[in-house]
């Protein structure tokens, strides 16, 4: 058999088995939770890179951004562009603190059910513990790469946004290693996260804008 | 001297009317359909700031699609551009308003509109302006002197200058800098055209 015949074979294997997704037991779903909960509870602090894949069908390639992520229990995060550009935004309890490339701005969360829910995504997506939310049905996968719970929400407003919210965890330690949120129209946000360092010392002064 | 039919209008002051040269002006900044436009934009309106990205993409001659999200990637609005027709795929109930809507639409349709019929051309000595018609509106687009490079677009009704575009552009047929600024309601909107990683 030609080389390149078998090498297809090969990539084809294993493109097959990487998309291979099983359905979690319950048993296995109970042990999950416990992982990431009991992750979740030991974290006081999570610094990582991200790259940021923006997909829309009619794009050539999906648009790249990167840059870092810092959380300190029990609510802050820090979530910050570099590049191609300087952004960023510190979660506060119902504030979002924005710089845009040096142009400061305050967000107050107010009252919009919707915008408290999207903030309060992104905050519990950087820990993963978020199973208990009651606005989402939650199903759960497994591959050999990584565990998955996939959120749908129940809200018909929150539906119009999102279609599925999808975590992506470490199988060893319950970490997650990745976000994807689906829209409705099949278009997706995928960040993935890199160099994740837990419990390293972080100061107050990093939430302040 | 000659007359202008837009004498009162502050963009044709020091300006010269001449025969025309070409019978289309050519706007290129969004006309490669194999290049995905990407921009940091910075919006203020009113006094209030939001940030986010722009997309524009060519998918066909004649159709553009545009759409804004924010830097998170949520969409907020979802604009497609068929020659004449307008379909609003999505926007954001926040902004979900008529006026708000027509006043992106509008100043959308400008700078995607490629080749536009020329009824009037001028020269000074800066720039070869084109005027052009659509709709009871005017727009001028400045060319450099050597007409190579768009500078600006102004979009006028008879009377009065409503919405002004400056395009700033190292690399030929690539807008770095997009600035869409309105004389009669307080939006600006900047646009910085997004740098390889």
């Amino acid at each position: 058999m030609p080389k390149f015949v078998i090498l297809l074979f090969l990539i084809g294997c294993s493109t097959f088995t990487y998309s291979q997704d099983e359905v979690m037991a319950s048993s296995e779903v109970i042990k999950f939770k416990e992982q990431v909960i009991a992750a979740s509870k030991m974290t006081q602090t999570i610094t990582s890179d991200f790259v940021q894949y923006k997909h829309l069908d009619f794009l050539e390639n999906d648009i790249e951004t990167s840059g870092k992520l810092a959380y300190k229990a029990p609510g802050l995060v820090k979530w910050e562009y570099t590049n191609p550009y300087q952004y960023s935004v510190i979660f506060q309890k119902d504030e979002l603190l924005i710089n845009d490339g040096g142009t400061k701005s305050k967000v107050e969360i107010g009252s919009s059910k919707l915008f408290k829910k999207l903030n309060e995504l992104i905050v519990k997506s950087v820990k993963g513990n978020m199973f208990d939310d009651s606005d989402f049905e939650v199903s759960y996968f497994t591959s050999s790469e990584v565990n998955k719970a996939i959120f749908s929400p129940k809200d018909r407003k929150i539906a119009t946004y999102i279609a599925s919210f999808e975590l992506h965890f470490n199988k060893l330690n319950g970490a997650v290693t990745e976000v994807k949120m689906v829209e409705p129209s099949g278009d997706f946000t995928q960040i993935v996260f890199s160099n994740r360092l837990l419990n390293g010392t972080l100061d107050d002064a990093i939430f302040t804008n | 001297m000659s007359l202008f039919t837009s004498c009162s209008l502050k963009t044709t002051e020091g300006l010269r009317s001449v025969t025309l040269d070409k019978t289309e002006v050519f706007n290129p900044y969004f006309s490669n359909s194999t290049t995905d436009y990407v921009y940091k934009a910075k919006i203020n309106i009113y006094g209030r700031y939001f940030g986010g990205i722009l997309i524009v993409k060519k998918l066909k001659p004649d159709t553009h699609r545009v759409v804004f999200t924010t830097e998170f990637g949520s969409k907020i609005f979802d604009f497609l551009y068929e020659d004449d027709t307008f379909t609003k795929n999505f926007v954001v109930e926040d902004l979900n308003k008529k006026f708000i809507v027509n006043t992106l639409r509008n100043d959308f349709k400008i700078l995607i509109s490629e080749r536009t019929e020329v009824k009037e051309q001028f020269a000074s000595g800066n720039n070869t302006v084109y005027r052009t018609e659509t709709n009871n509106r005017f727009n001028f687009y400045f060319f450099d002197k050597s007409g190579n490079s768009l500078e600006r677009i102004v979009n006028s009704s008879k009377r009065k200058e409503k919405v002004e575009i400056v395009f700033s552009s190292e690399v030929k047929n690539v807008a770095q800098t997009i600035k869409i600024n309105h004389a009669n309601i307080k939006l600006l909107i900047d646009l910085e055209y997004f740098k390889k990683l």
